[in-house]
């Protein structure tokens, strides 16, 4: 089932560094992408179906398109690399396997929307990682794929690395923009879009590591090569990780649309011995919890996660056996937002600090059935009322638990025998 | 006139002004869109999110008013259960960590958290576990009380110090339901305005350590006035309250909106003048240094009046205008030399870019407009052959030292018909107490020519004679107020075109050409 | 999050050293404002001390040019800034969802048991500090402990001791 389309040079040794990369193909494709006119490499995008990776998934090529005509500023692109949202580990694989990869990737991009300055937002926890992704990106100027004259062309092209510091929420695209601009990373409010007042105020473009990465694939081979994997309406590959409760575990790379079981069973081994599934977290910590029942009939693409109620987000699979306790899994989750709550809003700041205590309140036998209804209530009061979707982040999978393990949580309640006498 | 665009909010057709957000358009007819951080010298941020609104067929359905403009036909629900929901979801949640101290709280009465609660939300708190414990009574320095409890981190008061002073004091630490505002070691609030924050705060988590404690909000009574801190002419409410058995006292000076004077904000030093108007108080008349009653102290006036050769009228550049124009007739038909020396009243380097005026007085420019010599050898000269001086309400001691006045005293009696005991009022030999500006009706101009008035805010239990009704006493031609305004209609060019009898709140603005044609 | 906002005053004052100096002035170049650099600013001297003063965030604010109060924002928003010195060795433990779910809890317990400290504490003889910290982005292999920046993954209490006796 696994495929090589963005992991080919994964397994090579030391594709990291830039000449064993381009032994094995990397830039091979710029020649063919300066003989373009940019308005054609977005067109082959867009051709290709490529959809942003980050989470979203929205078509690549279309983003590109947004920005304004006629443009007097500078144009940036922002590559986001802070991959943050719990079960998601793809990126990184790109960043320390296969740098050279998406630094193609950045220059397809930058020719194609005429930027000359990208900047790579790292998240700060990826220490090493960005050891080698600087390693790769000196290596690139020193052979003149960066700096002055990109391969030779009256074309600019810088490369600056940005560490994030600890902040998830630096993974929404604006928030992003605020820490690389030295604040906190609150995000904006939408409009103005980033592709018209993004970064500096100029026009920008923001790209998961994975979209970018994905483009010398597409140039390289053309629109359909990369159409040929996956569905009609989610063509390509993905980066997929699978974690949690499973005997393989890891980064897999597949082509989209396959069915979630078969993809869990055959690729990564399956539950571990004696155990039964409780539910499957299909895209990350932010997407509702799947049933056994419901992933019978799930396939790994935007439409078929939409068509369940759930997302495709980041492809990060995570896998609950009958050991889960749900009721703890969610204060895990609850406290995960919590601490990334960036404080901007009022809903966001105080609704899941409040949430979570009350989970603490269950789990500590001090719940009752008003607390679990009042945890649904404040879910629906608190999604979609913020600047960004860090709230619903949160409030969509602890809904989705709420509604489909509600016997948990009200187990938590009956069994507090203090509670029952006080009323 | 702006642009006119038709809204439909709940339905009804609203005609607003187009080119303003949602808040302020609406808000302009009478109907209130519920917010916190929004605030229209700060613009819009966006983070308290009780301004919510639906947009009928729109996309997205529902956006925060403060950042969303007026377009024509845009159909905007405020009173939808949806809607009313949002609102009292929101208030919960501004509520669940905040102590709701009201009863010890200086910004009770006049708090947006309590009077949403009342209009938005009224259910009971469903908060069962702890709240978030914050700092309290933190000294952010400048006289600015924090209470990080309280605060809804709305932003304002940090905008504030980014956004007009440009200082930067403030900023909000942490993030999640930790986040505070903060002041970062050692670098406190320090700027000239800092006091805003407290009057920008919607809730009690800015106070002033000078009120505080001091008065209830809704006992209050809030006057109109126009601050003579500095020849700016801010427009300020006199909030004020006479307790039972009491004095009508003032308890603070707050900004009052004025986009062509001091837009909403004051500086710290006006705001605090309101000190001068309760404690610097002349309030006996002395003769000689012995105290009298004020009949008797015009008496003495009136006889040192008619026995002098010759007098000099000192006026002070803060008098009104009409003050100024019957001393100035009562000087003409009295042989008299007016002079509006005052340099000790100019701080030359102290103003700056925004507010503040290096001269600290508030009716200068009215000078210009009569006529009135303010130089220093006018006055010398005028003093030659002086043997009396009257000062009425210029403190001489703000210009000269005492060598320079000893040296006025040997051969000429002062008297000084004036407010403040300070200075002049220690030393003249007739004192003579009168209204202050507090306790009067007149009409002052400020530095870039705007003309405003001011009226009475203050009622003492024990009011002090007017200034005009002084000079009355002392043979002017004019027997009141109307008549001042009358003749300076009639006789100062300028003037001739402007009801002053019907001034409108936020002033005229008189052209340069207009007062120096006349000074010339 | 706890309040991190009671910074620690050293009473000497901060400046970048040498290294860090240039530093600064290249990486200042990429950006077209001088506030992009309170992030890259905060990790130099985080790199040059191990964690940030008063002083530092003093000087960082001076040396750019902005409000000292923004850049005490950033350092406290951002929680991979270390606000008070840490141990010799800092180790973080993943706490979130897949390393939640594969024993991170032992994991912390053992190490609470052996360095006698609770996360966010360092020890007495400055050898270590504990922090349990959101999703660390090796979900695959969890659980996962970071100690100075290096990975350690698929941990479990036996490998942890192993690890332990090579931190000295």
């Amino acid at each position: 089932m696994q495929v090589k389309v963005l992991s080919a040079r994964f397994d090579i040794p030391d594709a990291h560094k830039i000449e064993v990369a381009k032994e094995n193909g990397a830039y091979a494709t710029l020649e063919k992408v300066f003989s373009m006119q940019p308005i054609e490499v977005i067109e082959l995008v867009k051709q290709s179906g490529l959809r942003g990776r980050g989470g979203a998934g929205f078509p690549t090529g279309l983003k590109w398109s947004f920005l304004p005509k006629n443009n007097q500023k500078p144009v940036y692109l922002a590559v986001n690399s802070d991959e943050s949202e719990p079960a998601t580990f793809k990126d990184r694989h790109i960043l320390v396997l296969d740098p050279h990869a998406m630094i193609e990737g950045i220059i397809i991009c930058c020719y194609a929307i005429n930027s000359h300055d990208a900047y790579i937002y790292i998240r700060g926890e990826y220490t090493t990682q960005v050891k080698v992704l600087q390693a790769a990106i000196d290596e690139a100027y020193a052979a003149g794929y960066l700096g002055a004259s990109v391969c030779g062309q009256d074309y600019r092209l810088d490369v600056t690395v940005h560490r994030g510091a600890g902040a998830y929420i630096c993974g929404e695209e604006t928030a992003l923009l605020e820490s690389i601009e030295g604040r906190k990373g609150q995000p904006r409010s939408k409009p103005p879009f980033p592709a018209v007042e993004g970064l500096y105020g100029c026009p920008t473009i923001i790209n998961n590591v994975q979209s970018i990465a994905s483009l010398p694939f597409i140039l390289t081979n053309g629109a359909d090569a990369y159409k040929a994997f996956g569905t009609e309406k989610s063509p390509g590959t993905h980066l997929f990780g699978i974690s949690g409760l499973v005997k393989k575990p890891g980064m897999y790379e597949l082509p989209l649309g396959l069915p979630l079981l078969e993809v869990i069973e055959k690729v990564a081994g399956g539950l571990r011995e004696g155990r039964t599934l409780k539910g499957i977290i299909p895209g990350g910590s932010s997407t509702p919890v799947l049933t056994p029942e419901e992933a019978q009939t799930v396939t790994l693409d935007y439409e078929s996660m939409a068509a369940h109620k759930t997302m495709f987000g980041s492809g990060g699979i995570v896998v609950l056996d009958d050991t889960v306790d749900i009721v703890k899994l969610v204060e895990n989750l609850i406290h995960f937002y919590h601490h990334e709550s960036c404080g901007q809003c009022t809903p966001c700041r105080e609704g899941l600090g409040w949430m979570l205590k009350i989970v603490k309140k269950i789990i500590g036998g001090n719940g009752t059935t008003a607390d679990i209804n009042l945890l649904v209530e404040l879910c629906d009061n608190i999604e979609m009322k913020t600047v960004c979707v860090l709230s619903a982040a949160c409030t969509m999978p602890v809904r989705s638990y709420l509604n489909k393990f509600r016997h948990e949580f009200e187990a938590y309640v009956k069994s507090d025998v203090s509670c029952q006498t006080a009323m | 006139m702006a642009e006119k665009v038709k809204l439909f909010v709940n339905g009804q057709d609203v005609e607003v002004e187009s080119g303003k957000n949602l808040i302020d358009a609406i808000g302009a007819v009478g109907i209130e869109i519920p917010h916190l951080c929004y605030h229209p010298a700060l613009g819009a941020d966006g983070n308290c999110r009780m301004c919510l609104v639906g947009i009928e067929d729109g996309r997205p359905p529902l956006v925060p008013a403060c950042k969303t403009m007026a377009v024509e036909g845009m159909k905007v629900q405020l009173d939808t259960d949806k809607i009313k929901k949002i609102q009292r979801d929101i208030m919960e949640l501004e509520l669940i960590n905040h102590p709701i101290d009201c009863p010890i709280c200086d910004q009770a009465g006049e708090c947006k958290l309590q009077d949403y609660y009342m209009e938005y939300d009224g259910q009971k708190s469903r908060m069962t576990v702890p709240p978030v414990a914050k700092a309290k009574h933190m000294d952010f320095g400048a006289g600015v009380v924090h209470d990080q409890e309280r605060c809804v981190l709305c932003a304002r008061c940090v905008r504030f110090t980014r956004l007009i002073t440009k200082t930067g004091e403030l900023g909000i630490v942490n993030r999640t339901d930790s986040a505070r505002v903060t002041t970062f070691p050692g670098r406190p609030l320090a700027n000239r305005y800092a006091l805003n924050v407290v009057d920008l705060c919607p809730v009690g988590a800015m106070t002033s350590k000078d009120f505080r404690f001091k008065q209830r909000a809704w006992f209050l009574a809030k006057s109109e006035s126009l601050c003579h801190g500095c020849s700016k002419g801010c427009n300020i409410y006199i909030d004020h309250n006479k307790e039972k058995y009491k004095d009508d006292i003032i308890y603070r000076f707050r900004p009052r909106l004025n986009q062509q004077v001091n837009g909403y904000f004051i500086c710290d030093e006006g705001r605090m003048t309101y000190k001068l108007e309760n404690d610097n108080r002349l309030n006996v008349a002395q003769v000689a240094g012995k105290e009298t009653s004020v009949n008797e102290a015009v008496e003495n006036v009136r006889r040192v009046f008619s026995q002098a050769k010759k007098i000099v009228m000192l006026i002070s550049p803060n008098c009104s205008l009409e003050q100024m124009q019957a001393v100035k007739k009562l000087a003409t038909a009295n042989n008299a030399v007016v002079s509006g020396y005052s340099d000790g009243y100019i701080k030359t380097g102290d103003g700056d870019l925004f507010l503040i005026q290096d001269d600290k007085s508030a009716n200068r420019a009215a000078f210009g407009l009569l006529g009135l010599d303010s130089s220093k050898a006018g006055f010398e000269s005028a003093l030659v052959e002086a043997d009396l001086v009257i000062s009425f309400q210029n403190d001489l001691c703000r210009s000269l030292d005492d060598a320079d006045i000893a040296k006025i005293q040997d051969k000429a009696k002062i008297v000084y018909i004036g407010s403040y005991k300070d200075g002049l009022g220690e030393i003249a030999a007739i004192t003579l107490p009168v209204a202050a500006y507090s306790e009067d009706t007149g009409i002052i101009i400020n530095a870039d020519n705007i003309l405003q008035q001011y009226d009475v805010a203050v009622r003492k239990n024990d009011p002090a004679i007017d200034l005009l009704q002084i000079v009355t006493l002392l043979g002017g031609e004019f027997k009141n107020r109307e008549e001042v305004l009358t003749d300076l209609s009639a006789t100062i060019a300028a003037l001739n075109n402007i009801d002053l009898k019907h001034i409108p709140s936020e002033g005229i603005a008189l052209t340069d050409k207009e007062v120096s044609n006349v000074a010339a | 999050m706890s309040d991190r906002s009671q910074l620690i005053e050293t009473g000497v004052p901060f400046t970048f050293d040498a290294q860090r100096d240039a530093e600064f002035e290249r990486l200042v170049k990429r950006y077209p404002t001088r506030e992009s650099m309170i992030l890259p600013a905060l990790w130099l001297a985080q790199e040059q001390e191990g964690w940030i003063s008063a002083e530092a965030i003093g000087y960082i604010a001076d040396r750019i040019g902005t409000f000292a109060s923004q850049v005490f924002e950033v350092a406290t928003f951002y929680t991979m800034y270390n606000l008070h010195p840490m141990g010799k060795f800092h180790i973080c433990v993943c706490r979130t969802l897949s390393c939640y779910l594969l024993g991170k809890q032992e994991i912390v317990d053992y190490l609470k048991r052996e360095l006698g400290i609770k996360p966010g504490e360092v020890s007495k003889d400055g050898q270590f500090s504990l922090e349990e910290v959101e999703c660390l982005g090796h979900c695959g292999t969890a659980p996962v402990v970071q100690v100075n920046g290096e990975f350690y993954e698929n941990m479990n209490v036996d490998k942890l001791k192993e690890l332990l006796a090579t931190l000295k």
